[in-house]
C-alpha cells in the first residue's frame, strides 16, 4: 500500500470539496458588495431589509434561483443546453485549485500552474458559446458570439502581460511567482505596463463592465443566458461572481505578492498562524480588487463592440509586446 | 494636453465620494417625514376623462375648513351659477349639521367677534359702488376705509368681497399690502423706506431725521399714540427715493423739511377727521 499516494489523493480530494464550497460564501460576498456598494455610490441604501444592513439580501436571491421554475424551449438542444451552465461554472471553479491562498495553502502545486489557469479558465468561452447556441434564440446566439469574440480576442492580450512577469520571475508556477515576489518585492513595480494590461483585459475576459458586452442586458436582452432560468441561470449568475473573485485573487497573486503582506514580518511566522496571516492577507487585497471592479461598474459606461475589439488588437496587444520585449531585455542586461 | 484615463479618473472620484456622502432617501415606514400639524395634503381640483371640472360647488369643503381658506364660486350641476357669500346670507357654512355631516363636533364660530365691528355697510357698498365695482380699484376702495376706520375691519372686507364679487381670498390678500392694517391701530403709521435705491438717495438720513423729529426710534410710538415710525423695505415707490409712506399715501423724494411738513399736515388732517 502506497500511503503518500493515498494521502496525496485525500488532500487533492479534501482541498477540492473545501474550494468547491468556498465558491458559495464568495458569490454571496460578492453579490453583496455589487448591491450595497453600487447602491451606495449611486446615492442610494440599496438592500437594508434582509438581515442586519441587508447582508443576506444576495443570499436570499440565491435561494429564490432555486425556488424558479426551470424552463427549457421546446427546439432547444438538451445536452448541450443543461451542459453549458455547468461548464461555466466548473471553468471557474477549477481555475481555483491553483491559487495559493496562503503559505502551502494550495490544492495543487504545479510547475505550469500559470498555464493550466488560463488554460481552464478560457474554457468559459465554450461554455458561453454551447449556452447561446443551444437556447435556438438568436439573441442567445448572437451574444454566444459576442461573448466568443470578445473572451477569445482578450485572452491573447490577458495571457502576454503575463509573459513579461513569466520571463522576469523565471518561473509558471503561482507559488514561486509569489516567492520571487518575497524577495524583489511586488511585481507591480517591476511590471507598470504589464500590470494595467492585465487589469482591463482581466475585465473584459470575465465580462464586467465596461466589457458586459456579452450580457448587455439593454440590447440583446441578457446575451446567452436569456432562456435560461432557475438554478441554471443562478449557476451562470454565480460563475460570474465566482470568476471576478478569481481574477482578483490572480491578480493579487501574480502583481502584488499573493499573500505577503505589505512590510516583511518581524518575526518568522509558520505553521498554522502564518497561514491564516497568509490568508488575511489574501483576502484583504482580493476583495480590494473586487471593490475596484465594482468601483469602476458603477462609474463606466458599457463600450462599444468596435470600441472594445479596436482596443484589445490595436492597443492592448501591441502594448502587451512591448512590454514583453522590455523586460526581456532588461533581463538579460541587467541579468536578474 | 489631455492625459488618457483622466476623464475615467475623474468619473471615479465623482463615485468614490457619492459612497460616502448621506443619502437622501426616506425610509418611509420606520422615518416619518415632519408635517407641519395642519397639513392636508396638496389641494387639487380633480378633473374627469373629458376635462370637466369634477368639483360641484357642494360646498362641503368650505363648510368643514376650520380657518374658513375656502371660498368658491361656479355652477353647479343644474348650470346655476352659486357662491359662497357672507355666513350672514348663507348660515349653513356655520350650522351645527355642516360640521357633524363632517364628522367634526358642533362648536361655535371661532372668531364671531369680529362680527361686532361697528362697520358702516352701507356706506361701504356706496364706496365700491362709486368706483364702478372695478377690481382694479381694490386698493382705492381700501384707502377709503382705512381713511374712516383706521384699519380695514374684517366684516368691511366680507362686504367689499360680496359686493365686487371678487373672492374673499383675493381682497384679503391685497389687504395685505404695504400700508393697509387689519387690527385696529391708534394714530397714523410714518414708514420709512430702507431699501437700496432709497438708503443711496439719503434714506437713512432721512430715517435719522424724522426719528428726531418725532423723538421715537423705528418700531415705537409718540406718547400720545398718534404717530408710530416703522421703515420697510418694500415702500415700492420705484424712482421716488427716499420715499416716505403715511398710511397709505406714498411721497418722494422728499427731503427732511417736507416730511416734517408732511407729517404736521397729516396729523392735524386725522385729529380733525376724528374729532
Amino acid at each position: 500500500m502506497d500511503w503518500d499516494l493515498l494521502l496525496a489523493i485525500g488532500r487533492f480530494l479534501l482541498a477540492t470539496i473545501l474550494l468547491l464550497l468556498l465558491t458559495v460564501p464568495t458569490a454571496f460576498i460578492v453579490g453583496q458588495m455589487e448591491l450595497k456598494i453600487i447602491a451606495q455610490m449611486q446615492l442610494r441604501y440599496g438592500p437594508n431589509r434582509v438581515g442586519p444592513w441587508g447582508m443576506f439580501q444576495s443570499t436570499i436571491h440565491g435561494f429564490k434561483m432555486l425556488a424558479k421554475e426551470d424552463h427549457m424551449p421546446d427546439r432547444a438542444d438538451r445536452i448541450t443546453f443543461t451542459l453549458a451552465p455547468w461548464m461555466v461554472f466548473m471553468a471557474a471553479a477549477m481555475s481555483m485549485l491553483v491559487i495559493p491562498f496562503g503559505p502551502g495553502l494550495v490544492a495543487f502545486d504545479s510547475k505550469i500552474s500559470v498555464i493550466y489557469f488560463f488554460a481552464i479558465i478560457g474554457l468559459s468561452v465554450v461554455g458561453m458559446l454551447i449556452a447561446g447556441w443551444a437556447s435556438y434564440n438568436k439573441y442567445s446566439l448572437l451574444g454566444g458570439l459576442r461573448s466568443a469574440a470578445q473572451m477569445v480576442s482578450y485572452e491573447i492580450p490577458l495571457t502576454l502581460s503575463i509573459v513579461g512577469l513569466v520571463v522576469l520571475t523565471g518561473s509558471l508556477s503561482f507559488t514561486e511567482i509569489v516567492a520571487w515576489q518575497a524577495e524583489h518585492g511586488w511585481a507591480f513595480v517591476w511590471q507598470l505596463i504589464g500590470f494595467p494590461i492585465f487589469l482591463i483585459a482581466a475585465a473584459a475576459e470575465i465580462n464586467r463592465t465596461p466589457f458586459d458586452m456579452v450580457e448587455a442586458d439593454s440590447e440583446i436582452v441578457a446575451g446567452p443566458f436569456t432562456e435560461y432560468s432557475g438554478m441554471r441561470f443562478g449557476f451562470f449568475y454565480f460563475a460570474e461572481y465566482v470568476a471576478l473573485f478569481i481574477m482578483s485573487s490572480i491578480l493579487v497573486t501574480l502583481f502584488f505578492g499573493g499573500w505577503l503582506a505589505p512590510w516583511p514580518l518581524p518575526a518568522q511566522l509558520d505553521g498554522f498562524a502564518g497561514a491564516l496571516y497568509g490568508l488575511f492577507w489574501f483576502f484583504l487585497k482580493t476583495y480590494l480588487f473586487v471593490l475596484v471592479a465594482v468601483w469602476a461598474r458603477t462609474t463606466l459606461p458599457r463600450v462599444r463592440i468596435d470600441q472594445l475589439m479596436g482596443m484589445a488588437w490595436k492597443v492592448l496587444l501591441p502594448l502587451a509586446i512591448v512590454n514583453l520585449l522590455v523586460t526581456a531585455a532588461v533581463v538579460q542586461l541587467l541579468e536578474l | 494636453m489631455r492625459i488618457p484615463g483622466s476623464g475615467i479618473a475623474k468619473g471615479l472620484a465623482v463615485t468614490w465620494r457619492a459612497l460616502f456622502s448621506p443619502k437622501e432617501t426616506l425610509q418611509y415606514p420606520d422615518e416619518r417625514p415632519q408635517m407641519a400639524e395642519r397639513w392636508r395634503g396638496r389641494l387639487d381640483l380633480i378633473y374627469d376623462p373629458f376635462g370637466e371640472h369634477k368639483c360641484e360647488v357642494c360646498f362641503q369643503c368650505a363648510q368643514v375648513c376650520p380657518v374658513e381658506a375656502i371660498d368658491m364660486s361656479g355652477f353647479d350641476s343644474q348650470g346655476n351659477r352659486i357662491r359662497y357669500g357672507l355666513p350672514e346670507i348663507y348660515d349653513e357654512r356655520k350650522d351645527p349639521n355642516a360640521f357633524r355631516r363632517a364628522g367634526l363636533a358642533a362648536r361655535p364660530m371661532r372668531n364671531a367677534a369680529r362680527w361686532d365691528e361697528a362697520v358702516d355697510e352701507p356706506w361701504v357698498r356706496g364706496v365700491v359702488d362709486g368706483f364702478g365695482g372695478r377690481a382694479e380699484a381694490l386698493v382705492a376702495i381700501f384707502g377709503a376705509v382705512q381713511e374712516r376706520y383706521g384699519y380695514l375691519p374684517e366684516r368691511a372686507l366680507r362686504v367689499i368681497s360680496d359686493r365686487m364679487v371678487i373672492h374673499w381670498a383675493q381682497v384679503f390678500g391685497a389687504a395685505g399690502l404695504g400700508g393697509f392694517r387689519l387690527l385696529p391701530a391708534e394714530g397714523h403709521l410714518v414708514t420709512v423706506c430702507t431699501c437700496a435705491a432709497c438708503r443711496l438717495a439719503g434714506g437713512t438720513d432721512l430715517l435719522a431725521a424724522v426719528s428726531a423729529d418725532l423723538g421715537i426710534g423705528p418700531g415705537e410710538a409718540t406718547p400720545d399714540g398718534a404717530l408710530s415710525l416703522e421703515t420697510s423695505e418694500e415702500v415700492g415707490a420705484g424712482a421716488m427715493a427716499p420715499a416716505l409712506r403715511i398710511d397709505t399715501l406714498v411721497y418722494g423724494p422728499v427731503t427732511a423739511e417736507q416730511a416734517r411738513h408732511l407729517i404736521d399736515q397729516r396729523r392735524r388732517a386725522g385729529a380733525r377727521a376724528r374729532g
